[in-house]
């Protein structure tokens, strides 16, 4: 009976999160998702000390304080890479070499409602995918860097319960939990060396991935909004870090090289089948400050910087539970480091129309040298247009956001040793339907 | 040529994955060289399996740094290949597939020279089985000598009758026209490396002695240091660290228990010989051999009891015999015997305004740690690691491209040039075999490879182990070498 009810209990986690999870994000600064509500997109992400529609409850949720009616808000962010080549360099794999990541539209949908449960306090849910990473090469079997990643995938849902608590009509304070799904997934070739030939073959393809109702942390946010006149507002954000500990399964497929000779003897060492396989991930905290001024005509300006604790993803590692001393432990030195973004947006406002833009510059947590084909970051410039509609009952708001990654040239500095410049430029469409009651 | 002793090249070297220590360098900016040549021994000459072909000397470090230095006319004493395995005690070693072992083994037969008409001399003066001596000391070779004069003899040509009669491999490289601006030397890998193979390390025979090398390298360095030439110096790896004295393991394990193989030196604990290995003892690709038919194994284990053999020298008959163990204090002589080789190699490269490639540096790492390129984990594991060659002296094509991808980013940190890397591509993906099939059956295969103890490499793969030998082992012969007083 205990067990039925587990697994009941698991399938309706699954079927809960597949809706968000189905939607793979990608295109992350580090691998994290900032685009989490049209109106915060339109404005650059400069969002923390706004914080005026429900997306509040991932910018600030102290911004819920001054929200005084149920409101849900549906959303969708659309992510396309519109540029992702390769450029090899000597020594591998050679000038001349190029290779293209797959252009596909990620759908990141998010939702949030908020409810007043007293004049002071309100209540929020957010549900919305705050971490995500869809990294995958085309033609993959013939990639160069097929035997480093063919295809890394990282999909995270989090659910976001917060309480706001209005101390004054100038203060609000905010404190949430953070309940994360998440299930990552790894594609890779295996190399070996063909001692009839003296050279490298594909030897297998190897899969891990790890199932979504097996990997769950938990995690808390909180923030504060200071609106000591109407003019001005300051905020601050911050959401704890959260570890993943991920079990799933690693599926070792034999590729035959056309060699029965060495076919046979790869056969005979190959795990093949599935064997169980553990790794985590630290996903970082983070603190998030931000300013707004509004002039007159109704003209909004919004400064903000943003912290984030990349230093906790230190390592990569995963574990073959089952096969020790067949089949090496994976273990890959990320050394990333704690990285800013600064941002800047406005908002302006014609009656019931509103235009936003904004601009940012995101620091890259990721050393040049670990740049490879399972990620390469760098810093990166993002500017943003977005629009505006809102009555009494409902609102909508679109915006798009180009982010142009600066050139990630690892030549002389690979530690893949996979050399060669990367060229990345990403589009994110957004929109958010708001309905008040 | 007497292609026969290129089988022993599997003496003459060792592997190589080179890196840069400190380059000191007074070293004017150069941007452009014009003339490249290198000196060294058979890893320079491009020696793979045990023998030298064309084939594996288009793929050596010399010809890949000039060729990313643009230079197209780089010669090298090429050698013929031929198919068909002719003699099987001087073939070409490759993998084969034995039972169901894979095996190192003949795959094809070395030929004469390509170009030995060339009316200058070669650009890579590699001489397989050359000591750091013979570089300045070899003016004369003989073509019928056997080691390093068979080798001198296509190499230099200094044979008598020969236009380059009476010069030495330093006196050929400064012949070259216009003079060499860019030379690198890689010497002394086989001051150390015939005492590895052989499993007898005695100072002043199997080893040279430290006063001996670093007059000879003086001599060499003085000879090829001249005004606007820039000179990049290799030291020298770790010899008891290549394959062919790390496959073997000391023990094995049946079932619950380990079985330690026996040597015939007492030890600390065992005060009759024979007595089963100390730690820290090594055994060459030879003792597999032996070890198939009983030898080394305990009569309980099912075993004949015999030792391995250790190998010897008698000084008054000048007689070497060589064995497959090197004890710990052989391997600890050694070492410290190329730390004080490398320390006179860094000294020289410091005092000549030289550039510094620490080979031993890179090579103990990729022991340690393997060598990873773009997710392909190479290892110094015999026939299937990918750094080093069937016979587990020589470096493969990869070895070859890291210590020429080594030298060009000296070459561009040091004297401000902007060369192409290797490309690292080529040497792994493709295939490095002879042009056609070697036609040994199985059977003939045991039989030369057992036949030419301790010559011939015979290895199985570290995880399997071979039930009975196929046929009986020929008695360990002795080999003649030359008597030498010990060093004090």
């Amino acid at each position: 009976m205990t067990r039925s009810r587990f697994r009941l209990h698991r399938i309706s986690v699954s079927l809960a999160v597949l809706a968000f999870l189905t939607a793979a994000p990608a295109f992350p600064s580090g691998f994290q998702v900032m685009t989490q509500g049209a109106k915060a997109t339109g404005m650059g992400l400069a969002f923390t000390a706004v914080a005026v529609d429900p997306s509040a409850i991932f910018y600030n949720p102290a911004g819920l304080g001054w929200q005084k009616h149920f409101v849900a808000q549906i959303g969708s962010e659309f992510l396309s890479k519109v540029k992702g080549d390769f450029e090899g360099a000597n020594p591998y794999p050679g000038v001349g070499v190029t290779e293209k990541q797959h252009k596909t539209t990620f759908v990141v949908p998010n939702l949030y409602a908020v409810a007043p449960l007293t004049s002071e306090i309100n209540f929020g849910l957010g549900i919305n995918s705050p971490y995500g990473l869809g990294y995958r090469w085309d033609d993959a079997e013939n990639f160069s860097g097929r035997f480093v990643a063919q295809n890394a995938v990282i999909q995270s849902v989090d659910l976001n319960p917060v309480l706001s608590f209005q101390a004054t009509p100038e203060f609000a304070i905010a404190i949430g939990a953070d309940y994360r799904v998440s299930k990552v997934q790894l594609e890779k070739n295996q190399a070996g060396v063909n001692p009839f030939t003296q050279s490298v073959v594909d030897i297998a393809h190897v899969k891990l991935n790890s199932d979504i109702q097996d990997n769950h942390g938990w995690g808390w946010n909180a923030g504060i909004m200071f609106r000591p006149m109407p003019q001005f507002s300051f905020g601050a954000a911050y959401r704890s870090k959260i570890k993943m500990d991920y079990d799933g399964r690693a599926t070792f497929q034999q590729r035959l090289t056309g060699d029965p000779r060495f076919d046979a003897a790869v056969a005979a060492q190959l795990p093949t089948g599935e064997h169980p396989v553990k790794t985590f991930i630290e996903f970082p905290a983070s603190l998030n400050l931000g300013t707004a001024f509004t002039f007159p005509g109704d003209f909004l300006l919004s400064l903000e910087a943003d912290w984030t604790q990349w230093s906790s993803f230190n390592a990569l590692d995963i574990h073959f539970t089952d096969l020790v001393g067949r089949v090496p432990d994976l273990h890959r030195e990320t050394d990333w480091k704690n990285s800013w973004a600064y941002r800047i947006g406005f908002e302006k406002k014609f009656a019931r129309f509103a235009l936003r833009g904004g601009y940012y510059r995101d620091k890259t947590p990721q050393p040049l040298a670990d740049a490879g084909p399972i990620l390469a970051d760098n810093d990166r410039d993002a500017f943003s247009l977005g629009f505006g509609y809102n009555t009494e009952h409902w609102g909508v708001d679109i915006a798009d956001l180009y982010l142009k990654v600066k050139d990630i040239d690892t030549r002389g500095v690979s530690h893949d040793r996979f050399y060669g410049v990367y060229k990345e430029a990403v589009n994110i469409f957004a929109f958010s339907l708001r309905l008040s009651f | 040529m007497n292609t026969r002793n290129f089988r022993a090249a599997a003496f003459a070297g060792a592997l190589v994955l080179a890196g840069i220590a400190a380059a000191p360098s007074p070293l004017a900016a150069q941007t452009t060289f014009h003339k490249y040549v290198a000196l060294g021994d058979s890893i320079t000459a491009g020696v793979q399996g045990a023998c030298l072909v064309g084939r594996n000397q288009q793929t050596a470090y010399p010809k890949l740094v000039a060729e990313s230095l643009g230079i197209t006319d780089f010669q090298t004493p090429l050698v013929a290949e031929s198919a068909t395995v002719t003699n099987p005690a001087s073939a070409c070693l490759g993998a084969r597939l034995v039972g169901t072992s894979i095996l190192p083994g003949p795959v094809s037969q070395p030929g004469g020279p390509l170009n030995g008409t060339l009316a200058r001399p070669y650009d890579n003066l590699g001489i397989p089985f050359a000591r750091v001596r013979d570089l300045v000391d070899l003016k004369n070779s003989n073509p019928a000598g056997g080691g390093v004069q068979t080798a001198a003899a296509l190499v230099l040509r200094n044979f008598t009758g020969s236009p380059f009669a009476g010069l030495s491999a330093v006196d050929e490289a400064n012949l070259l026209s216009p003079s060499p601006d860019l030379v690198s030397l890689w010497i002394g890998n086989n001051d150390v490396l015939g005492a590895a193979t052989s499993g007898v390390a005695i100072d002043g025979v199997t080893v040279t002695t430290k006063a001996d090398f670093d007059a000879k390298y003086a001599e060499v360095v003085a000879g090829i240091q001249h005004s606007g030439r820039t000179l990049v110096f290799l030291n020298i790896p770790d010899v008891t660290a290549i394959p062919f004295a790390t496959t073997i393991p000391i023990q094995r394990t049946v079932g619950a228990n380990t079985i330690r193989f026996l040597g015939p030196r007492t030890t600390d604990t065992c005060s009759t010989a024979p007595c089963p290995l100390p730690d820290g003892t090594l055994l060459t690709l030879q003792a597999q051999a032996l070890l198939a038919q009983g030898v080394g194994i305990p009569v309980a284990a099912g075993g004949t009891g015999q030792p391995l053999p250790d190998g010897g020298f008698d000084p008054t008959t000048g007689i070497l015999t060589p064995g497959v163990i090197l004890y710990p204090a052989e391997i600890s002589l050694l070492q410290s015997r190329t730390n004080e080789y490398n320390a006179t190699i860094g000294a020289a490269a410091a005092a000549n305004g030289g550039i510094l490639v620490d080979v031993h540096e890179i090579f103990n790492d990729a022991k340690t740690n393997g060598f990873s390129i773009a997710g392909i984990n190479l290892t110094t594991g015999l026939l299937v690691g990918g750094l080093f060659s069937a016979d587990g002296v020589h470096p493969s094509n990869v070895g070859q491209a890291i210590v020429a991808d080594e030298i060009i980013k000296a070459l561009n940190r040091v004297a401000g040039t902007d060369y192409p890397e290797p490309n690292f591509a080529t040497a792994l993906f493709t295939v490095n075999v002879p042009p056609g099939t070697a036609t040994l059956s199985a059977n003939e295969l045991w039989q030369s490879l057992l036949a030419n103890l301790p010559e011939g490499i015979l290895v199985a793969l570290p995880t399997e182990e071979r039930a009975a030998p196929m046929v009986p082992a020929r008695p360990h012969r002795t080999r003649r070498t030359e008597r030498r007083e010990p060093s004090r």
